[in-house]
């Protein structure tokens, strides 16, 4: 009861504190995606209504994952212990688990919001149909929120200034954006490029999350890629708690 | 009386620098224990031992019987605790009311928002943003964050570093408040009317080492050297009663005293020879070993802040 009641108000504190009262971070969340998915909807495609539409949606949620681990999760535990927040809260009895529950908690509520907007806005103005079953598409979206907060938190244990965990986290996402089919078809790729760009976590998550969201494929076809955002996130969480510094 | 902290033989070393040399010190249960010395002497890195953010090199700790460079140890000692750490900042964007919340949930306790607010002269503050406050309203934010679960054991690193008269006068009253209500406290500072006012016993600290660990008054008495009375008056020589006082040095016009006795009664000794022998006096002057003497006679050095 009381580590439930330290993961409630914690959470709350984490919307409240690095949310409700940052507009630029409202801007950069809400307001972004929906601006990428405007761009590159009229710059891939000759039209509202040629397809590309429909695979950006998907990508650019899957985007936003990525970076909501690497940036969000990542560069903010950074910034947390340049902060001297961290260790603070290293001498309270909160147990480390709450502290980390709470932010997935946190990056899940803004993404699954992030999805609905995109979703909301690819049906209205570019005819995007989400055919999937919900609660598939929210499973594989939690999944891969876990996969690459896990990771994420890797770059915020090993990054030892908020300026390092900044550039590991650029270095990671925009790369990955391009090269994981979310902005992109890495279809368009040479075979044994593309084959092997489907050994990323990221391009196997967002190819689950397009499918099952967009094209309605079942859960079930996806089980050995699942598998794997479950090994990547259990190694992520394996080694974050190894590695993370609280001091 | 029961110990509440034993250090024993403590060593901190960062690569070849020892920020804390070789020391021991013990603090028995609802006293208050000053660790007093420069920037540098060691002060914050002892603190920081006790409460788990450092690991030793060498040495022991035990505090309430705990061992914090364990994790077990650390683990039962958190809640038991409270820490005003120097270098610590609260996330910019949370108001007093929420970080006390959340703080209170950490601690599995009701809030005392309203409470705590008043007892660091924070009321009617609660919703201000940590932005938005002065150094030293953070500061007795922080001081109310490690009083809120009502700890047996309190750590204050440089608790008035910051503060004006006004927070100092209020986290003077709530250490002394603190004593009364039977807590040990553990706290550091360079200024010296801060220590003498508020320990019990003293650790004066000098590049890591322990130069004297006593009561105030004791290391006042001990090194403060003698009390010295001066006088400025034509004519004016001492008779052998007042040369039985002490020691007598003249310079110019100017005669000084320097006694171990009671410098009042010398000074009446003085004026009344003074007056019979109708002396015109000039000046007096009167002065009893401080505190602060004593640290210059410790330490060889000067350069710590006065409180004021």
């Amino acid at each position: 009861m009381i580590a439930l009641r330290m993961f409630l108000v914690q959470t709350k504190m984490n919307f409240v504190w690095y949310f409700q009262r940052d507009g630029e971070l409202i801007f950069w969340t809400l307001a972004m995606p929906v601006f990428f998915l405007v761009l590159f909807s009229f710059a891939f495609s000759s039209g509202p209504n040629s397809g590309s539409s429909g695979f950006l949606v998907p990508g650019i949620i899957g985007a936003q994952v990525l970076s909501s681990g690497f940036w969000g999760v990542g560069v903010m535990l950074a910034t947390f212990r340049e902060k001297h927040l961290l260790r603070r809260v290293y001498l309270t009895p909160m147990p480390p688990w709450v502290f980390f529950a709470s932010l997935v908690a946190y990056r899940m509520t803004l993404l699954a919001a992030q999805a609905v907007i995109l979703i909301a806005v690819g049906g209205l103005v570019f005819h995007v149909h989400v055919i999937g079953r919900p609660w598939e598409i929210l499973a594989v979206l939690l999944l891969g929120t876990a996969t690459f907060v896990s990771l994420g938190t890797i770059v915020g244990a090993l990054a030892r200034t908020t300026e390092s965990a900044n550039n590991i986290a650029s270095v990671l996402t925009v790369p990955l954006a391009f090269l994981s089919d979310a902005y992109i078809p890495i279809d368009r790729f040479p075979h044994a490029v593309s084959s092997a760009l489907r050994l990323l976590p990221s391009t196997q998550f967002i190819d689950t999350f397009r499918d099952v969201s967009i094209y309605g494929a079942p859960l079930s076809h996806y089980g050995a890629w699942l598998g794997m955002l479950a090994l990547w996130t259990i190694a992520g969480t394996v080694i974050s708690a190894r590695t993370f510094r609280w001091l | 009386m029961e110990q509440a902290i034993v250090v024993e033989a403590l060593v901190k070393r960062y690569g070849s620098l020892a920020a804390v040399d070789g020391i021991s010190f013990a603090v028995p249960s609802g006293t208050i224990f000053g660790l007093l010395g420069r920037n540098g002497a060691g002060k914050t890195t002892t603190l920081e031992c006790c409460i788990g953010l450092g690991k030793p090199t060498a040495g022991s700790i035990r505090v309430l019987g705990l061992d914090p460079t364990r994790s077990a140890g650390l683990a039962a000692l958190r809640p038991r605790i409270g820490v005003q750490l120097q270098a610590t900042s609260l996330p910019e964007k949370a108001n007093a009311g929420e970080v006390l919340e959340l703080y209170a949930a950490y601690y599995g306790i009701a809030p005392r928002g309203a409470e705590m607010a008043e007892r660091v002269g924070l009321d009617g503050k609660l919703d201000r943003q940590i932005a938005q406050m002065s150094g030293g309203e953070q500061q007795r934010l922080a001081l109310a964050l490690a009083l809120q679960h009502d700890p047996d054991v309190l750590f204050l690193d440089e608790p008035s570093a910051g503060m004006d008269a006004f927070g100092r006068r209020i986290m003077w009253a709530e250490v002394e408040r603190l004593r009364e209500a039977g807590k040990t406290i553990v706290l550091t500072t360079h200024y010296i009317e801060e220590a003498e006012r508020l320990c019990d016993r003293i650790c004066v600290l000098q590049r890591g080492r322990i130069v004297a660990d006593a009561p105030p008054a004791d290391l006042v008495a001990q090194y403060g050297g003698d009390a010295t009375v001066s006088i400025a008056a034509d004519r004016f020589a001492p008779d052998t009663a007042l040369q039985a006082l002490g020691a007598w040095t003249q310079t110019e016009q100017c005669w000084k005293l320097a006694t171990h006795g009671e410098p009042g009664l010398a000074l009446a000794a003085i004026v009344t020879h003074a007056n019979a022998i109708g002396a015109k006096v000039d000046s007096l002057d009167m002065h009893r070993p401080t505190l602060e003497d004593a640290f210059v006679a410790l330490t060889g050095e000067t350069l710590l802040e006065s409180a004021q």
